[in-house]
């Protein structure tokens, strides 16, 4: 349930096509000429304020593409995006005003500085004060763990760090849009967590940080996002709630209902059956099983997962 | 607006991260300072060689080992001024930073100005070295107002950074950078007179390589500067090389500029920007 439906990001009828670089220069020279790759074609979709809106497909989709175009590095071939009613070609300067971009990509920062320098850094490009920098970054630090680290080169950090230090680097600005690229790909199971419950927080806080999140953790991305877009070839092939993509794939799910106290014993008995996706069959089970004295302990449900929809569209594409 | 009131925020921003990755180089630092009292030692002894023996028609070489230090110390500022600009993208773009700086809300001239700024401050102090270890140890007289010495020399920098804005833009779209700096870098060098009298070079090459010469913003420049430091000339003297260098910025500035909006347009569609 989406409070609010007001655009953060706004996608409409976006293509990018990378042309093919010097074209006419190498045909005259007789030089092999690359055809131009298409790498986004009619995309078209809005993420709400305060959204946690996923986006999945395979390497090589237009993820990528798509989030610098968001982010004013690339501009479209044609179509529009709209970042908080700037467009990012014509108004790129408010666009980078209202984002922060955090990707798992080690090289983006100055490896001989510490982690505090670097931030230091990019807070004065955004054009923070030196006390309202120091103070935001010392936030920051303890808001990710950083604080241990702060003083260290970063090229010493661990893997995991770095990719921290990308995630304050982006809230620097308390930006009110933000584009994560795979932001727990290098971080241990618990670090990861606390991370979701940041970026989870960070929907919910007031005012609320719209995020898209690209993502190959499908699990990471059912459980964070409200809404998610497949992306395949370039094309948005589905955009809906996790729950109905599931149910995309099949229409019956594997129900298994744990339950003790059945015909007098105390021993714990799973119990599996097929139904079809909204149907009764659940309740009339389970008021069958409680009538016959049976304590439900657990129900667990199978549907087709996020990768069943996902390989469901690559298929559909290949067979296209 | 809001960008011109936060450029010099922004430039700090550049010059504390450079000093900062400088320092943490602090050996190369002194070898730099050695390096260049070897060199300015080194003219001192080979000017010893044919001390007397100077032209008497090449008037700014009547004490040879004083035009070097003044021509080796305004090359290296104008060779900051030409490669600087192409150098710090590139440098940003093979190091991968090229695309978080720019998504800070800055424009590329911005970022292109503004990291080239601790290359200047950094070729200011090792240009002031040449002149001030020629004064301190070896007793180099210089005269002349300075004042039109730095007028000189900011005039041939712009000059030079409008060739640079041609060579950033080329880097952009290219992704190679300073293509122009083999001809400027060993052309300046050999053709601008740092060494030796740029009229030597048509007595012995002929006209047409003699001349190349004077297509060189830096001839004009050094000329300029010699004639002003080591001959004492006043402002109606140095019309001449002025006037050249004049003529020059008012040429490329405004094409350095059209090309640079053009190649970062091509850069942006192509995606090339970012890539390196």
């Amino acid at each position: 349930m989406i409070a609010v439906a007001e655009s953060a990001i706004s996608i409409r009828n976006l293509s990018k096509t990378y042309p093919s670089p010097f074209r006419r220069l190498r045909a005259f020279f007789r030089r092999p000429v690359k055809e131009p790759v298409e790498a986004l074609r009619e995309v078209t979709f809005d993420v709400h304020s305060g959204e946690i809106f996923g986006l999945i497909g395979r390497n090589g989709a237009g993820k990528t593409t798509l989030t610098k175009i968001v982010a004013t590095l690339v501009q479209p071939t044609t179509g529009t995006v709209n970042v908080r009613g700037n467009d990012s070609v014509f108004h790129d300067e408010q666009v980078r005003r209202q984002i922060g971009l955090a990707t798992a990509e080690e090289r983006s920062f100055y490896w001989r500085l510490t982690g505090e320098q670097n931030l230091m850094f990019f807070a004065r490009l955004h054009g923070l004060s030196d006390r309202i920098a120091k103070q935001r970054i010392r936030e920051l630090f303890a808001k990710l763990e950083l604080e241990e680290v702060a003083r260290r080169r970063f090229g010493e950090m661990s893997t995991g760090n770095k990719q921290r230090l990308a995630v304050a680097r982006a809230l620097l600005p308390h930006p009110p849009v933000l584009l994560l690229d795979e932001p727990t790909r290098s971080l241990d199971p618990l670090a990861a967590a606390r991370m979701r419950e940041l970026i989870s927080s960070l929907a919910k806080q007031d005012p609320p940080v719209s995020i898209l999140l690209t993502s190959h953790n499908l699990a990471e991305v059912e459980t964070l996002c409200e809404r998610v877009a497949i992306i395949s070839r370039g094309r948005i092939r589905a955009i809906d709630t996790p729950q109905h993509l599931r149910g995309l794939t099949s229409k019956s799910e594997q129900v298994h209902v744990t339950v003790s106290g059945l015909n007098g014993t105390n021993e714990s008995e799973r119990i599996s059956f097929t139904r079809q996706v909204g149907d009764n069959e659940l309740d009339e089970r389970l008021r069958d099983l409680q009538s016959r004295g049976a304590r439900i302990l657990d129900v667990e449900t199978l549907r087709g997962s996020l990768l069943d929809v996902l390989e469901m569209y690559e298929s559909k594409g290949e067979t296209q | 607006m809001n960008g011109i009131r936060l450029l010099p925020r922004r430039i700090f921003a550049f010059v504390a991260r450079d000093f900062r990755l400088f320092v943490s180089y602090r050996m190369q630092f002194f070898l730099r300072i050695i390096s260049v009292l070897a060199v300015v030692t080194t003219l001192f002894f080979i000017s010893k060689i044919s001390a007397g023996f100077t032209d008497p028609r090449f008037t700014q070489w009547r004490d040879p080992f004083a035009t070097w230090l003044t021509g080796l110390a305004v090359l290296n500022y104008f060779m900051t001024g030409f490669s600087s600009l192409a150098n710090s993208i590139r440098q940003e773009q093979m190091q991968g930073t090229l695309e978080s700086v720019l998504l800070t809300p800055i424009n590329l001239p911005t970022v292109i100005v503004a990291s080239s700024a601790w290359d200047f401050l950094e070729t200011t102090f090792f240009s002031f070295l040449y002149l001030f270890f020629g004064r301190v140890f070896f007793g180099v007289q210089f005269r002349g107002s300075f004042f039109l010495a730095v007028i000189f020399l900011l005039l041939t920098t712009v000059v030079l950074a409008c060739l640079g804005i041609l060579s950033a833009s080329f880097a952009m779209v290219f992704k190679r950078g300073n293509p122009f700096g083999i001809f400027l870098g060993a052309g300046s060098a050999l053709f601008s007179g740092v060494f030796f009298p740029t009229q030597l070079l048509k007595e012995y090459a002929g006209p047409t390589l003699g001349n190349i010469s004077l297509l060189l913003p830096t001839t004009h420049g050094l000329q300029g500067i010699r004639q002003v430091l080591l001959e004492g000339h006043g402002l109606s003297q140095v019309t001449q090389p002025l006037l050249v260098l004049l003529g020059f910025l008012v040429v490329l500035l405004p094409f350095s500029l059209w090309v640079f909006s053009r190649a970062v347009r091509r850069a942006k569609r192509e995606g090339s920007l970012i890539q390196y």
